[in-house]
């Protein structure tokens, strides 16, 4: 597990030491200035320290050391044990870069590019003689003549290219231990500036060169905070949304151009109508008419141009403000290599704790996804390579006898499909087996013979993101505990509002699909309408919207199903989940408007009010006081200013499937189990083990048996004891343990009780053994402890 | 005529400007109150029914008014929902719930509310439905009282003091406590 989440861990610690670099060097080029500046060098230890601390605890040791010695450097600077000198800077700067450097290419094999050990030994040197030691080749003579270190200025006086290299000759061996010729100090620095070079062959030109490179790079980008951006694209989405209400507003003003026009036509039919009539009236009315003539005629034009006008601007501002958006959420895109980058030594720890031979294949990385999105996505796709390499990828003798390469494949690959992102995991392996899946799901109590007979093997397969569910035929310290698939399905749909699928052929592997929007602030939605109010529900979750007729809907058990492509879909109105008030309203012809979800291979039909219909949504959190709502996902806010809420499909699936009672049947059985004290049967030889596991069981509120063996055990069982479960030790007179599961699983009245091996037999052979015999669990000693026991018997017993 | 209706909408569009210019001068003529409170403190007061409370001027970020409240299913309630505040997304905090005072304005909800205070600090955001603004009064420090020791446990909480001025008991509210995160700990994954 340690080993695992390293990967993580190091891409937090990339994130913490980009912010921690940018203040040491924001900091070094302050105290430049102002060497004195007591309170910048505190907080420029202080942030040393914390990097020290960081990379350490992430295995970056030698970040960890070019910090400590850039401490010991700074602490006699506050100490006034030496003055801060000008060419400090760049022995700091350059243990900086190689911190950048080694923070950038964590965990791979480039690191060993740098020569660390000279760096540090370099920055001893400083510490010790508050002389740099380092390639002060580049630094300009002036800053370094105006130092304390004044001994060191003929040297570093010299023109800061060429000339300086010939002089090499001490090793930086003997620098360190050479406390008072600061000549050969210096001269001992261009020769480490050309070991830290990477391949130049010339000492003199790399500094030069590395130092135009960090300036162009200064010039071509600017660090802004993510804060900011979001801000702006806060800002932004404001005025896309006054935009749209603009474009409105051209259409309205359009239209009262168009009356006006018409109202002058009509004006003159009837003038012309008017001049029919006797002459005296006519006269009388002469002058009025001519002047509502020209009124009119004016309001016509002036409305006329004033819409032209508002048109051409609006269809210009529309345009930029287009353009507006687009680079707007351009600044948050990131390429996938990003978070992909840290796979590959992620593979190789997964492959090495699962003993399997792995080859990762990494495509598209140069995808571009949302910053926020890359941020989430790091832990689900972990955890699918993860279930790859355990459950996927076969040992290599199994493989090879299958006629496959002995070493696995795992392809992750990324590509823009429109306005998604679909990543795929995909495995040469064994592939899930249905009928496995099916087994599994029957004896841990989530179908029936019956409904997994009827099962199809595309649904048995997403039986694999229910909640709990394992695919492992036994629970192991490392997986098959059943907290997995159902975790990443429900944070891709609710997080990233993708959807995950899985597609398999048994033998030849699987694949498993993310789709996730491009951007986590836009997606499509359905909007509807309930009890008056508008929800937005977004579309990827949603399989089908129809009207049923109410002569549709099926009465099952006091709850309404219906029936579509020859599945049972539970209906419930949205309203009793979101707990809203019914209000009368016009059914649509007698029909009723249903939504049906699809989530985690389950289906839930929402009654609603009324469609809307659907469109793009901008996704705003609910603001920084409400954290979590249930059924609540965020806000949208439409065109006409309108906030609608976003409903969150796992947790109206969770709170639908409460209300259709699709969970009476599991919950049921929990309480009826629950009304008396569970009862357990501990099998072990050892009194102090036995006395032990006793302990915690009945802490943790359990009747405890016990039997010194297991043919005692066994003994026991066909007295009637009937356990909610076993708990057995593997080596015990008599009657070893998988001799007792073995008995146990052949016996017809005792095969459903679960059990559970404690031991300390940990190889893989001893492993399979128990699985052979049937146990359902197997924990080994040497990670025991209460929690894991607990939790995994508490998980079987269902 | 043309001309006459351009300068109408020049007008109208510089009265927003000049109404979004003044609400940001009012915002950031907050900061000097807060920065000589040295000695005394900033009080904004409001109506709640027939009481008059008060509200730490440095925790004040505006006041709003007409808005409409989108109502959020299944929150506690004193939050009547959300509103957008220039595309900024702000629960709406009925405070006389919170503090159990009986309000005597209708609260129409989807519909017009009274005055909103907007409060803020470091973490939380939330629009304080009232009855009335009232005036900004200078306290000394000295002034706050503790809490009126005759509340209820409940209201206490959401006090930070009490202090009296012309003749008035006036209860100043505890903004940390009334922007405490709603729904934090998340138990959806027990099934």
């Amino acid at each position: 597990m340690v080993e695992f989440d390293r990967s993580a861990f190091i891409a937090k610690f990339q994130e913490e030491a980009t912010d921690l670099l940018q203040r040491l060097n924001e900091g070094i080029i302050t105290l430049e200035a102002e060497p004195g500046n007591r309170p910048l060098i505190d907080q420029w230890l202080r942030d040393a320290h914390t990097l020290k601390g960081s990379s350490r605890m992430v295995g970056l040791i030698e970040i960890s050391d070019i910090a400590h010695r850039m401490e010991d450097i700074m602490v006699k600077v506050r100490d006034g044990e030496m003055p801060y000198t000008p060419d400090m800077t760049d022995s700091f700067f350059e243990a900086l870069d190689a911190v950048v450097f080694l923070a950038e290419n964590a965990g791979k094999p480039a690191a060993s590019e740098f020569d660390i050990d000279d760096l540090t030994s370099r920055l001893a040197g400083l510490a010790a003689t508050g002389v740099p030691q380092a390639a002060s080749v580049a630094e300009p003579p002036q800053e370094a003549s105006a130092s304390a270190s004044e001994a060191s200025a003929p040297s570093a006086a010299e023109p800061a290219t060429p000339a300086a290299a010939p002089q090499t000759s001490a090793s930086s061996e003997a620098v360190q231990h050479d406390e008072a010729t600061d000549e050969d100090d210096i001269h001992s620095d261009d020769d480490d500036a050309a070991s830290v070079g990477e391949s130049s062959s010339s000492a003199e030109a790399q500094p030069a060169r590395q130092g135009e490179k960090s300036q162009m790079k200064t010039q071509a980008t600017v660090r802004i905070k993510t804060s900011q951006v979001d801000r702006l694209l806060n800002l932004v989405s404001e005025v896309v949304i006054s935009q749209i209400k603009d474009e409105q507003r051209v259409r309205d003003l359009r239209m009262a151009a168009g009356l006006s026009v018409e109202m002058q036509q009509l004006w003159s039919r009837i003038r012309s109508t008017m001049s029919m009539l006797p002459i005296d009236e006519q006269n009388m009315l002469d002058a009025d008419m001519r002047i509502f003539d020209d009124l009119l005629g004016s309001q016509r034009r002036s409305l006329v141009s004033i819409a032209k006008a508002y048109a051409d601007d609006t269809s210009r501002t529309s345009a930029v403000v287009g353009d507006l958006q687009e680079q707007a959420m351009e600044l948050r895109m990131l390429p996938v290599s990003t978070v992909f980058n840290s796979f590959p030594r992620a593979m190789r720890d997964l492959a090495r704790q699962y003993k399997k031979d792995v080859e990762l294949i990494i495509e598209g990385g140069d995808t571009e996804l949302d910053k926020k999105v890359l941020e989430e996505i790091n832990d689900p796709l972990v955890h699918i390579m993860r279930n790859a390499v355990d459950h996927g990828i076969e040992p290599a003798a199994e493989r090879v006898a299958a006629g496959k390469p002995a070493a696995g494949t795992i392809k992750l690959s990324a590509r823009q499909e429109g306005d998604h992102i679909v990543i795929e995991v995909s495995d040469d392996g064994a592939g899930i087996d249905p009928a496995r899946v099916k087994a599994a799901a029957v004896r841990k109590g989530y179908l029936t013979e019956s409904e997994a007979k009827s099962m199809s093997d595309r649904e048995a397969r997403y039986l694999i993101f229910e909640k709990g569910f394992s695919t492992a035929a036994i629970i192991t310290e490392i997986s098959g505990r059943g907290v997995g698939m159902d975790v990443v399905r429900e944070f891709v749909v609710e997080r990233l509002k993708g959807s995950l699928d899985v597609d398999s052929e048994l033998g030849q592997g699987t694949r498993f699909r993310l789709t996730i929007p491009l951007t986590l602030a836009i997606i499509r939605a359905l909007l509807l309408r309930v009890s008056g109010q508008t929800f937005a529900l977004p579309t990827s979750s949603v399989e089908e919207t129809a009207r049923v007729e109410p002569s549709e809907i099926i009465k099952v058990e006091g709850h309404e199903v219906i029936r579509r492509q020859r599945r049972t879909i539970p209906l419930v109105p949205l309203r009793d989940i979101l707990g809203l008030d019914a209000i009368e309203q016009d059914s649509e012809g007698g029909k009723i408007p249903v939504a049906t979800l699809a989530f985690s291979g389950h289906r839930l039909g929402l009654i609603v009010d009324a469609f809307v219909g659907e469109q793009q949504i901008v996704i705003k959190t609910l603001g920084t006081h409400l954290k979590r709502v249930d059924n609540v996902a965020g806000v949208t806010i439409l065109g006409a200013g309108e906030v609608v809420p976003i409903l969150s499909v796992p947790d109206l699936m969770a709170n639908g499937r409460q209300l259709t009672g699709a969970r009476m049947r599991r919950t049921g059985q929990v309480k009826e189990k629950q009304a008396g004290p569970r009862k357990i049967l501990i099998c072990e030889d050892s009194f102090t083990t036995r006395e032990l596991e006793r302990s915690i069981f009945e802490a943790a509120g359990y009747d405890v048996e016990t039997a010194t063996d297991g043919a005692m055990g066994l003994a026991r069982l066909r007295e009637g004891l009937n356990p909610d479960a076993v708990v057995t030790d593997v080596q015990m007179p008599n009657m070893t343990g998988f001799e007792l599961t073995k008995a146990i699983k052949s016996d017809e009245t005792l095969a459903h009780i679960p059990v559970i091996i404690v031991t300390s037999l940990e190889r893989d052979e001893e492993k399979a053994e128990g699985i052979n015999a049937g146990a359902d669990a197997y924990i080994t000693k040497s990670v025991f402890n209460q929690d894991t026991l607990l939790e995994t018997v508490e998980r079987l017993i269902r | 005529m043309s001309m006459h209706d351009l300068t109408a909408a020049n007008a109208l569009m510089t009265s927003r400007a000049n109404e979004i210019l003044r609400q940001r001068a009012a915002s950031l003529a907050q900061a000097p109150v807060d920065e000589d409170s040295g000695e005394s403190t900033g009080l904004l007061k409001f109506r709640l029914g027939l009481e008059w409370y008060a509200v730490p001027i440095s925790g004040v970020r505006e006041i709003h008014n007409e808005y409409v409240v989108t109502r959020i299913p299944r929150v506690p309630d004193s939050v009547l929902g959300v509103i957008n505040v220039r595309g900024e997304i702000v629960s709406v905090t009925d405070l006389a719930t919170l503090i159990r005072v009986p309000s005597r304005s209708e609260l129409d909800i989807d519909g017009q509310l009274p005055s909103a205070i907007i409060v803020a600090n470091d973490e939380c955001v939330s629009a304080l439905v009232v009855d009335e603004i009232g005036d900004i009064i200078e306290v000394a420090h000295g002034a706050i009282e503790p809490p009126l020791s005759t509340l209820d446990k409940a209201q206490a909480e959401y006090m930070a003091g009490s202090v009296y001025i012309d003749g008035l008991l006036i209860g100043v509210v505890n903004i940390d406590k009334i922007l405490e995160p709603i729904g934090e700990s998340r138990d959806g994954r027990a099934s």
